[in-house]
């Protein structure tokens, strides 16, 4: 049966779909309400997708649809979530200064992230987190595989441009 | 040079491609010609090879909150939900028309008439709901009773039935008391609100029927006005209740824009009681339609487990056929 097939889908991707809307929304709550919005949808629409479809890319369209409307809904509490998130973020009881200096600077990555324009964020998301192709990355944003990795490098770009001298020695040595 | 000068700004795109790991050979072989006479774009590529690393950790790293059980749990109690709201249709030709048939996992949700053409009217989408997908494969056994059913092969349609779109527990009583009328037998709406015990609830009998999400399945076409005129079916087609009575056997009369049953051609019986007569015994005098029930053959009244009236004897004396 199709829904067999479903539960299938389900536990296939479920978790990596909420853990995308998690470092898109930065928010448990809402990653649990989305990723069930993004299945609920997908199982509508099961049946009527052509066999051999890529499944994975299909559910990141949803989601990245859902994500986007609720970006919409929340444009201005968002840099508020963001900033809930890192607080909410639970201290490592030993960290060494090393440590520190690294983590400090992801998290500055982190908040980079969260500033980008939302196309370059979710298609950087999308690449760098997911490593998904710029063609699913396209479908997913409704623009081509050029505009997908133009957004990807725009993002690259400005990255690095945040985190200019704020690169942690022993991370630079170590690539 | 400097990030402004044409040629770095030329290269950039290289160099993005080059620091995402991304370059053909050809756009790495330009990046280093260009790189090892420009500085600031030799700095700018070395600031960008650290940050792969960086991703690579923060991709390895744990969110916070990422615990997907919850979530898991929840959705799957909102799919067991919507499956169980889910309905499957299909669109059939029939003797009257394009017909939807819509099951759920409950039992057989739908029928519902369509215009030529078979299109699905705003109504009919509204009971359908938005989750319903169409599943001919679902439906096709359904079908083939019903037309059995319509070109009078089959007198029982033995569907599990999902009574899920009533509109209110009032017209969950009407339906239940049509659903009782035997196969051939005709009673009034008068009759069906005094068999739910709101004898003086007519007019809302009848708009109950005539919101029947499951007519044919739920025979609304049995029930007719005191008068005898059939009153209205499925909108202005009245024409299809008397073609559904025809086909049980139940005689009518073309009358003004509706037709009439011919009390004269059917077996008569006063509601509650066992035993059906012709139309002209005594015992019924001049009892209004709101009591009695009719019967278009004498088989249709005994398959029922009535029994003919012994002082008019319908058995002896029937009905010129």
């Amino acid at each position: 049966m199709a829904e067999d097939a479903f539960e299938a889908v389900v536990g296939s991707h479920h978790a990596e779909i909420r853990r995308y809307l998690l470092r898109i929304t930065a928010r448990g709550s809402d990653a649990d309400d989305l990723s069930q919005e993004t299945f609920l949808r997908a199982f509508r629409a099961y049946r009527a997708l052509p066999p051999g479809s890529n499944v994975r890319a299909w559910l990141f369209t949803i989601a990245t649809n859902l994500g986007r409307n609720h970006f919409r809904a929340q444009a201005r509490r968002r840099r508020a979530y963001a900033a809930a998130a890192l607080e909410m973020r639970p201290d490592a009881p030993d960290r060494t200064d090393g440590q520190m200096l690294a983590d400090e600077t992801r998290e500055r990555l982190e908040r980079v992230i969260t500033g980008l324009p939302a196309k370059q964020r979710l298609a950087f998301i999308m690449r760098k987190m997911h490593e998904l192709e710029y063609a699913e990355i396209g479908a997913s944003l409704s623009c081509s595989e050029e505009s997908a990795r133009a957004h990807v490098f725009q993002a690259l770009r400005k990255v690095r441009r945040s985190l200019d001298g704020h690169l942690p020695v022993e991370m630079e040595s170590r690539s | 040079m400097s990030p402004q000068h044409p040629q770095c700004r030329a290269i950039e795109p290289d160099l993005l491609s080059v620091a995402a790991g991304e370059a053909e050979a050809a756009a790495v072989g330009r990046v280093e010609a260009h790189v090892a006479s420009c500085g600031s774009c030799r700095e700018e590529l070395g600031q960008y090879r650290p940050l792969e690393g960086m991703m690579a950790t923060v991709r390895r790293t744990p969110l916070p909150d990422d615990d997907a059980t919850l979530a898991r749990a929840q959705l799957a109690s909102r799919l067991a939900d919507l499956r169980s709201r889910m309905v499957g249709f299909g669109i059939f030709p029939s003797p009257l028309g394009p017909i939807l048939i819509g099951r759920s996992e409950h039992g057989v949700a739908l029928v519902q008439y369509l215009p030529a053409g078979g299109s699905l009217p705003a109504r009919v989408q509204r009971l359908l709901g938005e989750d319903a997908v169409e599943d001919r494969a679902a439906t096709e056994g359904l079908r083939a009773e019903l037309v059995e059913y319509l070109e009078g092969r089959r007198v029982r349609l033995d569907w599990p039935l999902d009574l899920g779109r009533m509109r209110s527990d009032f017209q969950r009583r009407v339906l239940e008391a049509t659903a009782a009328l035997p196969y051939g037998a005709v009673t009034s709406y008068a009759g069906i609100a005094a068999r739910i015990g709101a004898p003086s609830a007519v007019r809302p009998v009848a708009q109950a029927l005539r919101w029947n999400p499951l007519p044919i399945v739920i025979p609304c076409h049995r029930v007719i006005g005191t008068s005898g005129a059939l009153t209205g079916y499925a909108g202005r087609r009245v024409e299809l209740k008397q073609r559904l009575l025809a086909v049980e056997g139940v005689k009518t009369v073309a009358a003004r824009h509706d037709f009439k049953v011919n009390r004269e051609a059917m077996y008569t019986m006063v509601t509650g009681e066992s035993e059906y007569c012709v139309p002209t015994c005594g015992s019924l005098l001049s009892k209004s339609l709101s009591t009695l029930t009719l019967f278009g053959t004498r088989e249709v009244a005994e398959a029922a487990g009535f029994a003919p009236c012994t002082s008019c004897r319908p058995d002896l004396h029937p009905l010129p056929a």
